[in-house]
């Protein structure tokens, strides 16, 4: 749920944005506004030129030509008071019939500040009295009073900016409200969509703005769940079935596997029946160790085997592994050498003993196997990379580009998804495929310097 | 050296299934075992325990009224003979179950006859050892009761770290144990580190049980894996 802070900081950050923007923009839009609005002032202005560009000629007031021309286009008339007489001395032809012609102080005083007979009335000083020009009714609204509280005009900047601060908090808090009432009706939404990939089951309530969107969460999950049921039902079937077959076979084998060893030692039998006796002990090992290979590849496969890591000195599980192999191998037939350095007697890695023994025993036994007619085994340990590998090689019959190839990078049957009736090696390297995995090291067939085949594990060292 | 002697212990086998019980008993009748005694379930193994008072157990984990696990705990109480579980379950967790409750083997079947008889005569060698305290070796002669050597009619005392040495590689006499093995006798259960002392002591045991401790023919090594001792009669 890390976005939804992200979200509302993205969300407030772009209506601060806007907020200023809205505000520079009503500025700019009011500058240019009141820029066209300069006639504004110029009826006093015009005003002032009409007192000016009014003249006494000795017998009559004249108004300059241009000036009189201006008024009478704009529909504007002038009086001329006369500051002896208070007396209208002169004025323009248009002037309206209602307009008086005389004037008191207090008049003069009221016209000044407003209109004479709803006209917006402006004053001019001229020479020795007073012009006034009428403009059109509802030209112009005039302000009565124009007077303010002087505290108030000094403040007048920081009035305005808290106004606007006012109003940005204002809004900031509307903003936020909203979104956050939206945000907390996304939220369950959001953490439902990222529970579902942790196979867990969801629940979303079905209320709200996204009650559709909640609905099919929920059965998204119900129909994950129920398909991860299966599936794990399946895969438990398919370990429990291996498991069961491999145990239920293990009793009748070991009749077969008994009986056939103590014919094969039977001296009263000729010759082709202890070698046929021979084959059903070989071959019953065989089987033996497949089913034992079968469980075990089964439960990693579906990582259905618990692993039981420690810190393991992988060189003595090596030495252990490999002297076992010799002890047993009475005949001779599988020397094994040892060709570790002699200075190399520890390498930890965080593993688990009996997994690991297993696939290099499967590694040795991998050699036996291929060899019935017996080979040298050459052991060495090495520790390097951040790896300690154990390398298995011998110089029997070997495998190959084609099939080491294979060994590489081809999936196990067991492991495959494809139907494939091609199996490219058998369950021995798929185990130290797997125990390879199951520790983040890897595994590696090749062939062996000595002629034959050759195969590496690698752990990470601890 | 000679184990015959111990063929004539007596043996017990429980397991639920007639036709393997009759193979085991013709495997062992065969390799010279001739004190045997079956039984099918846990109510005939416990009757025939207390009037046979077997010498080595061979148990079954699943019979039919109870598990192997529980007929052994119970085995033993009346008796410490050395018990060895012959089962078709291969799960690690019943043999670390089976070892955890005092099991001294855990044979998975299908097996080898021959492996079972290797097992059972390592669990008897191993049980009765003291009957035959005597190891003769190609130069000397060791007594492990008294913890000395003989040699050229000399007595030569063992240490205590030599005599636990010797006696590891005696009870697997003519397979390879492994250092780590022989480090984990003599020093206990973290035994890195020990590889230089181990040398030592075997340098020093060697002095005691071989003519020329320079070229021994009794204290074999086996080049980075560890040492084999190689008893008069296996030569």
């Amino acid at each position: 749920m890390k976005s939804i802070p992200k979200l509302i900081r993205r969300f407030t950050g772009i209506m601060l944005l806007s907020s200023i923007l809205i505000i520079i923009l009503d500025i700019v839009l009011l500058y240019i506004y009141t820029s066209r609005q300069k006639p504004n002032s110029s009826p006093w202005k015009t005003a002032e030129e009409t007192a000016s560009g009014l003249k006494y000629d000795g017998r009559e007031y004249v108004l300059s030509g241009n000036i009189a021309s201006e008024l009478e286009n704009s529909g504007i008339w002038a009086i001329f008071i006369d500051n002896n007489s208070m007396q209208v001395v002169w004025h323009t032809d248009n002037l309206p019939g209602t307009v008086p012609m005389s004037y008191s102080v207090s008049d003069i005083a009221h016209l000044v500040r407003g209109y004479i007979d709803g006209y917006p009335a402006f004053t001019g000083e001229a020479e020795d009295g007073l012009v006034v020009l009428g403009y059109p009714k509802k030209s112009f609204w005039k302000h009565m009073w124009p007077s303010w509280d002087y505290s108030l005009i000094a403040n007048l900047p920081k009035t305005i900016l808290s106004f606007l601060l006012i109003n940005i908090l204002l809004v900031f808090i509307i903003y936020v409200t909203a979104n956050s009432n939206l945000l907390k009706s996304v939220k369950p939404i959001i953490k439902g969509i990222q529970s579902l990939p942790l196979k867990k089951h969801v629940y979303v309530k079905e209320k709200g703005l996204f009650s559709e969107i909640a609905i099919s969460i929920n059965k998204t999950s119900e129909i994950l769940q129920s398909q991860d049921r299966k599936l794990q039902k399946r895969e438990n079937a398919r370990v429990n079935w291996i498991a069961g077959v491999s145990h239920d076979i293990r009793t009748p084998l070991s009749m077969v596997m008994g009986y056939a060893s103590q014919l094969e030692e039977d001296k009263n039998l000729s010759d082709s029946a202890h070698q046929m006796a021979a084959i059903i002990v070989k071959q019953s090992g065989r089987i033996k160790s497949l089913i034992n290979d079968l469980n075990l590849a089964s439960k990693l496969e579906y990582s259905l085997n618990p692993l039981n890591l420690e810190k393991e000195n992988m060189v003595a599980i090596a030495r252990q592994v490999v002297v076992s192999f010799i002890n047993m191998d009475i005949e001779s037939r599988y020397p094994v050498e040892w060709q570790t350095d002699g200075n190399l007697t520890s390498c930890f890695v965080y593993a688990d003993k009996n997994l690991l023994k297993r696939a290099i025993s499967n590694l040795i036994q991998n050699c036996i196997s291929h060899n019935p007619s017996g080979c040298k085994i050459y052991t060495k340990m090495i520790s390097s990379d951040g790896f300690c590998t154990i390398i298995i090689a011998d110089d029997g019959i070997g495998a190959s580009k084609e099939q080491i190839e294979k060994i590489n990078h081809s999936p196990h049957y067991m492991a495959c998804d494809e139907n494939t009736a091609e199996q490219c090696h058998g369950l021995g390297l798929l185990i130290v495929k797997q125990v390879a995995a199951a520790h983040n090291g890897k595994f590696c067939a090749g062939s062996s310097p000595y002629g034959g085949f050759s195969a590496s594990l690698s752990i990470p060292l601890h | 050296m000679d184990f015959e002697f111990l063929k004539s212990k007596r043996l017990l086998i429980v397991d639920d299934e007639q036709e393997l019980l009759d193979m085991l008993v013709s495997i062992l009748n065969s390799e010279g075992f001739n004190n045997i005694a079956t039984a099918k379930n846990i109510k005939n193994a416990l009757a025939l325990a207390d009037s046979y008072n077997p010498e080595l157990a061979i148990l079954d984990v699943m019979l039919p009224d109870g598990n192997g696990f529980s007929l052994m705990e119970q085995l033993r109480q009346n008796g410490s003979y050395p018990i060895l579980f012959l089962t078709a379950r291969g799960e690690d967790e019943d043999k670390f179950q089976g070892f955890g409750i005092g099991a001294d083997d855990y044979v998975v079947k299908p097996f080898l006859p021959k492996e079972l008889v290797f097992r059972i005569m390592a669990i008897l060698r191993r049980t009765y050892k003291d009957e035959n305290p005597h190891v003769r070796l190609h130069d000397s002669e060791i007594d492990f009761d008294k913890a000395e050597v003989t040699k050229n009619g000399e007595h030569i005392a063992l240490t205590a770290k030599e005599h636990s040495i010797l006696n590891v590689l005696y009870r697997n006499a003519g397979r390879i144990v492994t250092t780590d093995s022989l480090c984990e006798a003599a020093w206990g259960e973290n035994p890195f580190g020990y590889e230089n002392s181990l040398m030592a002591h075997i340098r020093r045991i060697r002095e005691k049980i071989e003519l020329n401790p320079s070229r021994p023919v009794s204290l074999i090594t086996v080049k980075g894996l560890g040492y084999k001792l190689v008893l008069k009669e296996n030569k």
